[in-house]
């Protein structure tokens, strides 16, 4: 087994001193097996607060109709779709995470990809409530879907793009669900290991009769991989789907070929700065600073530039295309985006989803914590005006100027877009509370300490090249994570 | 370091016995155990058959008892005795007429739900207007009182008829006067019946008064020609057509008949011909007619008159004093241009005012007569009668009253308390007087000043006539029991008269055979069948104005002096509200005005560089006084062509007591109509101040250009002359498509339609015969200003500005002037904005008709998402109510934004209480169209109801559908025939006539939607035929 080439210029992706097996489970169960602390507390009662608002902007709206928000006749979608279209959005970096990190084998995931994916499975669910909450009869809405019937055999329109976002969504949702209950059973198990009484009882059942044995293992993995495989198109896919609703139309500023590789990126884009803005509180707050690393942080930072600078071409693109088409309609769409009626939007996109994401270009502020964090919302707010932009904008003045129109929103509006960000981070507290938010086994598979204890006894005992040392040790400087005072004795 | 060393991991493995080497093939060691549990054993479960019969049996007992629930229960109760001629689900059509109108009232089980023209009417309405189609709807009215009141407690009539008889003979006995005030009466039958009245109470004046007047043409005519009569005007006959102010397209006279002899010399068959009238349009407000007029000219109330002199000079040759227009270059240059034009025309021509001035109408008479209107355009020997009031009267008998000499006072069909121009003087006159009835159906701004409210029938309940042309007759008769304790007021009339007939269907029968139907040759079963009968007409004479006119000139100057010296209101009639009677007619206050568009309220418009030398913003609420001192707040409408200084408000609004739908809607502008010089005066000055509030109107459209689009297509009739399909944009022959998608087959029918946008002129009768046909509901107010009104076909309205040629400063004559570019003056964004003061007062008026285009690849039909849209193999574009679920991405995706959201359930919502949330009203409903529930996405559904109805006729005869056998509500309403409908698939079809025109484009073919509804070119008569 000797004469293996082995990399040392990797950081290590789990950070601190004496991390064993057993400090990784305990830390990240701590947040699950203890009581919630302060900010906790705090933070779930706000959500709570939020998602109240949302069951009562929801069931406004269901008792009196759609028209308690600020639609009319010209703007048939406004806060609605976009709200939609950004919770699936936003989903799609927990996708990438969990999929097709995996499938690159690229381990540093196995930090974050957990909490991405409760991520994606909360958004798609704040996703779907708009798709049920947005009809004018929410109580028909199981008609969208191919169900037998005795309408005299009645069947959806295929034809629809709503009706391909009906099997996005649904085929998203569960595979997404499927995926990360998959990767939650051996920490379930974990944790009814160490519990007891009640608690134990019930993570019993949700683990599945897991007992880590090395067939249960083997099969875990191989899941895990067909999943992975599954989910991997579903990046592509959904968010293509969303966005051939608009892109299937005849509306100037809809009818566009590019929508769907610029939704893609848009999604994954907004997806990672979501993941951020969640994880850099959640890492302070749980403790959990060895596990999500400065590296982890980085990197995300890395895939924001790049699919904010694919995104800053496409609205770019689109601008030049419009002119290019000699078509007066879709030229006026986009001189109407930017200097129309809506064109503080228009520009708020352009400045938080490409403007200011360039400043991540400078290592000082993409390894600046408070700086990512501010960036990564600037995002969020970036893409919910790029979805308003391209819905609103669009229909409120089309073909026909008579029927121009403005859209004002509503009280009910507004609530039901704060309250569905409060319905999402209910769902992620209480998932902080009763699951682990790092997979723990995924984490152990990248611990290095013993491997690096080991490397220290093969040098303190002489076994290695002296040349190959000196790089070594000085390959770990640049990491101030590993103690080195041990190096430097020799 | 290789290691050695071997495990096992037990005996077996050590022995290597052939059982291991057996299993140790196998990945596992035991196999999954699939087989198991696919075999019988494994089905055999805990859960035997009995248990399971068990279960069923008590989910089918629970399912029952659930079901057992009272379903709602609707109580429907069968004829006992079926009336012959009531089938139901098949309608009756009874002939009435409803002013002078005549018309067919469409019944079904008994109650009338639907006015249509009576196609007997011939050349006297070959529609019907807005008001008419909407009259049904009061029939309806929950604000009208349910029995006479007397003394404000509802009692029964022989108390009423106690009452008054025993006052009228006080009254008559005491000899002081007795006054039966209405508004112009022309029904035979009713005049008898007055003259009868008079005749048992010899005391008694008849007094007929107008809100809105017409006695400055009728003193006029008695001046000029010894004639008190407002004459017959043959707008068919006029190929030059100059009016000063008056809206005779839309409110003056009598609009609806106008309209079709306007359009019979510029539609569609008009200019196959070659021939399209001209039309110039002098005036302050930007009127329905304004807009359709080839030359617009603003100018200022105060220089109408001097326009008119300036007209006569340049006509006559006189040097009559003030006939120069200092302030106002391109009216000056206009008018000369229209003189020549005139005297070019001569006894082709037609000049009107709307003035109500004695002094102008003379004036304009004099050039009339000197363009020889007179026995061609003008028929003073059939005169109309719609209108016979005589201000002067009216005012004579407020003096009366204010002097108590009046001790009786019976008002009919009119209500003063509100509308008179010195209501405060009515009133207080009034409340001397002892007896005091009203004939009103509802307890309104006169009714509740009376101590007897004789609650008279609605039109569709009661008997009558009417005779709005010399010689032209048409009937009124019931189509419905009274539903309220009411009486016809001529029947009332009659019992305290004690005539010796008091039934008055008898009395209007015995009046026609006993006048009018010996001369006739008809007898009484004809005139219920046919419902209106023509004499054969006199003929017109040619009448000369020979009269000086030194004494009218310094009137009319004095007349414009007084108005100069502030800013000049002209109070006018508004299309859909008119004088106010049909306040409380939710679907007339929905009706958005032709021109501003707005609806539910009134406004003040003035022009846009006017308003900001004010320094007024759209929509700011200014304060309006008057110099007597009445002062009202509006919000300011910025109003494109109104000339500069003036301000128009519209009548009929701020009424409050007409019931639930119209009070507190407007202002009331009535007070700041004036009594002078013998007339009632529409004209005053008044001053504006800013009040810091503001009010945003319940417009329908609030984007007035359209953009350079080529939705518009228009030319001129010079251009036309060359190439017919000059600006359809298939000048240069048809444009090659091609499809990604199948062609639908269309074996039997292939209903379409065309519309004529020469022929359309804007006034919206269309929108309110849809909206009763279709059961559309009314949003209010508050919804319309939030863009949701529902109408399923609605008049879309652009202004567009007139290019100037080369820097020529002669705005207004361009028009007349040379070549227009009316094809390129379009507007582009931002530009109505910069627009100059010249460019703005010269505006171009467009009225499309959009509605459903039926689209043969509709982009509404591809995403909805469960086929609640879907195409039929008759090329209509269905919408299925009952599976729409409400995504409303089908509108997002309309490109003509003709599909309407039921945002609320607006039948049962208490807040939009307009009309239809009570079991009464709701009785117009027109049963053969369903009501849609809230959340369901509803437009356009080209009348199917119609259709199929037509279908099944056409069956049930034996016989192939005839051409004009289903006609759509909007076509038969439109007076202007703007509007085809029919079956694409025949060619001989008057539709697929129209389709063939030169001049049928259809708007945004260029996206490919294949629409079914072509549009023929706007074609505008601005060049002029004379050498300038």
């Amino acid at each position: 087994m000797s004469g293996h080439n082995e990399s040392i210029l990797r950081e290590p992706l789990i950070t601190g001193q004496d991390i064993t097996y057993a400090k990784i489970t305990d830390d990240i169960l701590m947040p699950v097996e203890n009581k919630p602390n302060r900010a906790w507390w705090i933070g779930f009662i706000l959500s709570l607060c939020g998602a109240t608002l949302w069951v009562v902007a929801v069931g406004y709206t269901f008792w009196f109709g759609i028209g308690a928000w600020g639609l009319n006749k010209t703007v048939g979608w406004a806060w609605d779709i976009t709200g939609f279209v950004w919770w699936v959005g936003i989903g799609h970096a927990g996708t990438l995470i969990s999929a097709v990190l995996l499938l690159f084998r690229q381990n540093w995931r196995n930090s974050i990809n957990r909490s991405a994916e409760a991520m994606t499975i909360f958004a798609v669910i704040c996703a779907a409530t708009y798709v049920v909450s947005h009809m004018g009869r929410p109580w028909l809405a199981y008609w969208v879907l191919p169900l037998p019937n005795q309408f005299g055999s009645l069947w959806v329109n295929f034809n629809s793009p709503l009706v391909w976002d009906m099997f996005a969504i649904s085929t998203y949702f569960s595979v997404s669900l499927l995926f990360w209950y998959t990767g939650l059973l051996p920490d379930i198990a974990t944790i009814r290991d160490r519990a007891t009484g009640v608690r134990r009882k019930i993570y019993s059942i949700f683990s599945f009769g897991w007992n880590g044995n090395v067939k249960t293992w083997q099969r875990f993995e191989a899941v895990s991989l067909i999943l992975a495989g599954i989910s991997t198109p579903l990046v592509l896919s959904v968010h293509t789907i969303v966005s051939m609703d608009f892109a299937t139309s005849v509306i100037p500023g809809w009818h566009t070929t590019i929508f769907p590789p610029y939704f893609v990126a848009g999604a994954i884009f907004s997806g990672f700065a979501m993941v951020l803005t969640l994880l850099l509180v959640a890492r302070k707050v749980l403790g959990l600073e060895n596990y999500i690393t400065m590296f982890h942080i980085e990197s995300m930072n890395k895939i924001i530039i790049l699919t904010g600078s694919i995104v800053g071409v496409a609205y770019l693109t689109e601008f030049f295309i419009a002119w290019y088409s000699g078509s007066e309609y879709e030229q006026y769409a986009f001189i109407n985006r930017s200097t129309g009626p809506y064109w503080w939007a228009y520009w708020m996109m352009m400045t938080c989803n490409v403007i200011s994401p360039q400043l991540l270009w400078f290592k000082k502020i993409r390894t600046n914590i408070p700086a990512t964090w501010i960036l990564s919302i600037v995002v969020n707010i970036g893409m919910w005006f790029e979805r308003f932009v391209i819905i609103v904008t669009s229909l409120h003045r089309d073909y026909i100027p008579s029927s121009w129109a403005m859209f004002y929103p509503t009280w009910v509006d507004v609530s039901v877009f704060v309250g569905s960000i409060g319905v999402f981070f209910t769902l992620f507290l209480l998932f902080l509370r009763v699951l682990p938010s790092i997979a723990i086994a995924e984490v152990k598979m990248i611990l290095k300490s013993a491997s690096e204890k080991a490397k220290l006894e093969q040098i303190k005992e002489g076994h290695l090249d002296k040349e190959q040392v000196a790089e070594y040790v000085e390959s770990l400087e640049k990491f101030d994570s590993v103690k080195q005072e041990e190096y430097a004795k020799i | 370091m290789e290691s050695n060393k071997k495990y096992w991991k037990g005996l077996e493995e050590y022995k290597n016995t052939p059982d291991f080497v057996e299993n140790n093939k196998n990945e596992f060691a035991e196999p999954l155990p699939i087989e198991d549990v696919l075999n019988e054993a494994g089905l055999s479960t805990v859960t035997p058959r009995r248990d399971f019969l068990k279960a069923l049996g008590f989910g089918l007992g629970a399912v029952t008892l659930a079901a057992c629930q009272t379903a709602p229960l609707h109580k429907s109760i069968p004829y006992v005795i079926k009336p012959e001629e009531v089938v139901p689900g098949i309608p009756n059509y009874y002939v009435s007429s409803f002013n002078g109108q005549s018309v067919l009232v469409k019944t079904r089980e008994g109650r009338p739900i639907k006015i249509e023209p009576n196609p007997n009417a011939g050349v006297f309405n070959s529609g019907t207007d807005a008001q008419t189609q909407a009259s049904v709807l009061d029939l309806y009215d929950v604000s009208k009182l349910k029995s006479p009141v007397l003394d404000k407690a509802e009692v029964n009539w022989s108390k009423v008829d106690e009452f008054v008889k025993g006052e009228l003979n006080k009254a008559q006995a005491s000899g002081k006067k007795i006054r039966v005030i209405s508004s112009s009466v022309n029904s035979p039958s009713s005049k008898a019946v007055i003259a009868d009245f008079i005749t048992a109470y010899p005391n008694t004046k008849h007094v007929q008064y107008d809100a809105v007047s017409y006695t400055g043409i009728i003193k006029a005519n008695e001046n000029s020609f010894g004639k008190a009569v407002v004459p017959k005007y043959n707008f068919d006959k006029a190929d030059l057509i100059v009016s000063f102010g008056a809206d005779f397209l839309g409110t003056w006279i009598s609009g609806e008949e106008f309209t079709a002899q306007y359009v019979s010399n510029r539609d569609a068959k008009s200019l196959k011909a070659g021939k399209m009238s001209r039309h110039f349009q002098f005036e302050a407000g930007m009127s329905l007619t304004g807009t359709n007029a080839d030359t617009r000219v603003p100018v200022k109330l105060s220089e109408e008159g001097p326009a008119l002199i300036t007209l006569y000079n340049a006509i006559t040759g006189n040097t009559l004093a003030g006939g120069t227009l200092p302030n106002n270059v391109t009216a000056d240059k206009a008018l000369k241009l229209v003189a020549k034009e005139l005297l070019q025309n001569k006894g082709k021509a037609l000049v009107v005012s709307g003035s109500n001035d004695v002094s102008t109408q003379i004036l304009v008479n004099a050039i009339n007569s000197a363009i020889g209107s007179y026995g061609t355009t003008i028929d003073l020997d059939n005169p109309c009668k719609r209108y016979a009031g005589n201000d002067a009267e009216f005012a004579e008998f407020i003096n009366e009253m204010n002097r108590g000499e009046v001790a009786a006072v019976f008002i009919l069909d009119s209500n003063p308390g509100y509308d008179a121009p010195n209501a405060k003087a009515f009133a207080d006159g009034l409340a001397k007087v002892g007896l005091r009835v009203s004939f009103s159906d509802r307890k309104d701004e006169t009714a509740s000043l009376c101590n007897v409210i004789a609650i008279n029938h609605n039109y569709l309940e009661s008997w009558g006539d009417a005779n709005a042309y010399e010689g032209y007759y048409s009937i009124v008769q019931p189509t419905i029991n009274p539903v309220f304790n009411s009486r016809q007021a001529e029947e009332s009339l009659l019992i305290w008269s004690d005539a010796p007939v008091k039934e008055y269907y008898q009395y209007v029968r015995n009046n026609w055979e006993k006048t009018i139907l010996p001369a006739l040759g008809k007898t009484w079963k004809d005139v219920l069948q046919t419902g209106v009968f023509a004499a054969t007409a006199k003929p017109a004479g040619a009448y000369t104005f020979g009269l000086s006119l030194t004494a009218v000139i310094p009137s009319i100057l004095n007349n414009s002096k007084a108005l100069a010296k502030d800013i000049e209101l002209q109070v006018y009639e508004s299309i859909p509200m008119r004088d106010g009677k049909h306040a409380n007619n939710a679907f007339l206050q929905e009706l958005p005005d032709p021109v501003s568009k707005v609806t539910w309220d009134n406004y003040i418009a003035l022009a846009p560089k006017f308003a900001e030398k004010l320094g007024f913003k759209e929509f700011d609420v200014v304060s309006v006084k008057d110099d007597r001192g009445y002062t009202i707040e509006l919000p300011v409408l910025i109003q494109p062509g109104q000339a500069q200084g003036t301000a128009s408000i519209a009548l009929g609004y701020g009424r409050t007591k007409v019931g639930k739908a119209g009070d507190g809607v407007g202002q009331n502008a009535y007070p700041f109509v004036s009594f002078t010089n013998g007339t009632t005066k529409y004209a005053t000055t008044v001053k504006l101040s800013g009040t810091g509030k503001r009010e945003e109107l319940a417009q329908t459209q609030t984007h007035h250009s359209f953009e350079g689009r080529n939705i518009i297509r228009e030319t001129t009739f010079t251009e036309y002359k060359k190439n017919p399909a000059t600006g359809s944009g298939n000048e240069h022959g048809k444009h090659k498509s091609y499809d990604l998608w199948d062609k639908y087959e269309k074996p039997g029918n292939n209903w379409v339609m065309a519309i004529d946008l020469n022929a359309c002129t804007g006034c919206g009768s269309c929108i309110v015969a849809c909206n009763v046909e279709n059961n559309i509901p009314v949003v209010g107010k508050e919804e319309v200003r939030k863009r949701r009104e529902m109408h399923w076909i609605r008049i879309d309205r652009y202004y567009s500005f007139n290019q100037e040629n080369d820097g020529h400063d002669d705005h207004a004559a361009h028009g007349a002037h040379g070549h227009s570019n009316g094809i390129n003056s379009v507007t582009k964004e931002k530009e109505i904005a910069d627009l100059t003061e010249d460019k703005m007062n010269n505006v171009s008026v467009v009225h499309q008709p959009m509605l459903c285009q039926h689209c043969d690849h509709a982009p509404c039909e591809t995403v909805c998402p469960v086929l609640a849209t879907v195409h039929s193999s008759d090329g209509l574009n269905h919408m299925a109510y009952n599976r729409c679920v409400g995504t409303r991405y089908c509108a997002n995706n309309c490109p003509y934004k003709v599909r309407r959201f039921n945002w609320f359930n607006y039948w049962n919502d208490s807040r939009f209480d307009n009309y239809l949330n009570n079991e009464f009203t709701q009785l117009v409903l027109n049963p053969d169209v369903t009501t849609r529930s809230r959340g369901v996405m509803e437009k356009c559904s080209m009348c199917i109801q119609r259709i199929q109805a037509g279908k099944l006729q056409a069956k049930i005869e034996k016989r192939p559908l005839k051409d004009g056998d289903i006609k759509m509500a909007c076509q038969q309403a439109c007076s202007a025939n703007a509007i085809i409908f029919g079956d694409g698939n025949d060619p001989n079809s008057e539709v697929s006539k129209a389709l063939r025109s030169e001049r049928i484009y259809y708007v945004l073919e260029e996206i490919n939607v294949q629409p079914g509804i072509g549009y023929m070119t706007k074609i505008r008569n601005t060049d002029t035929t004379v050498q300038a």
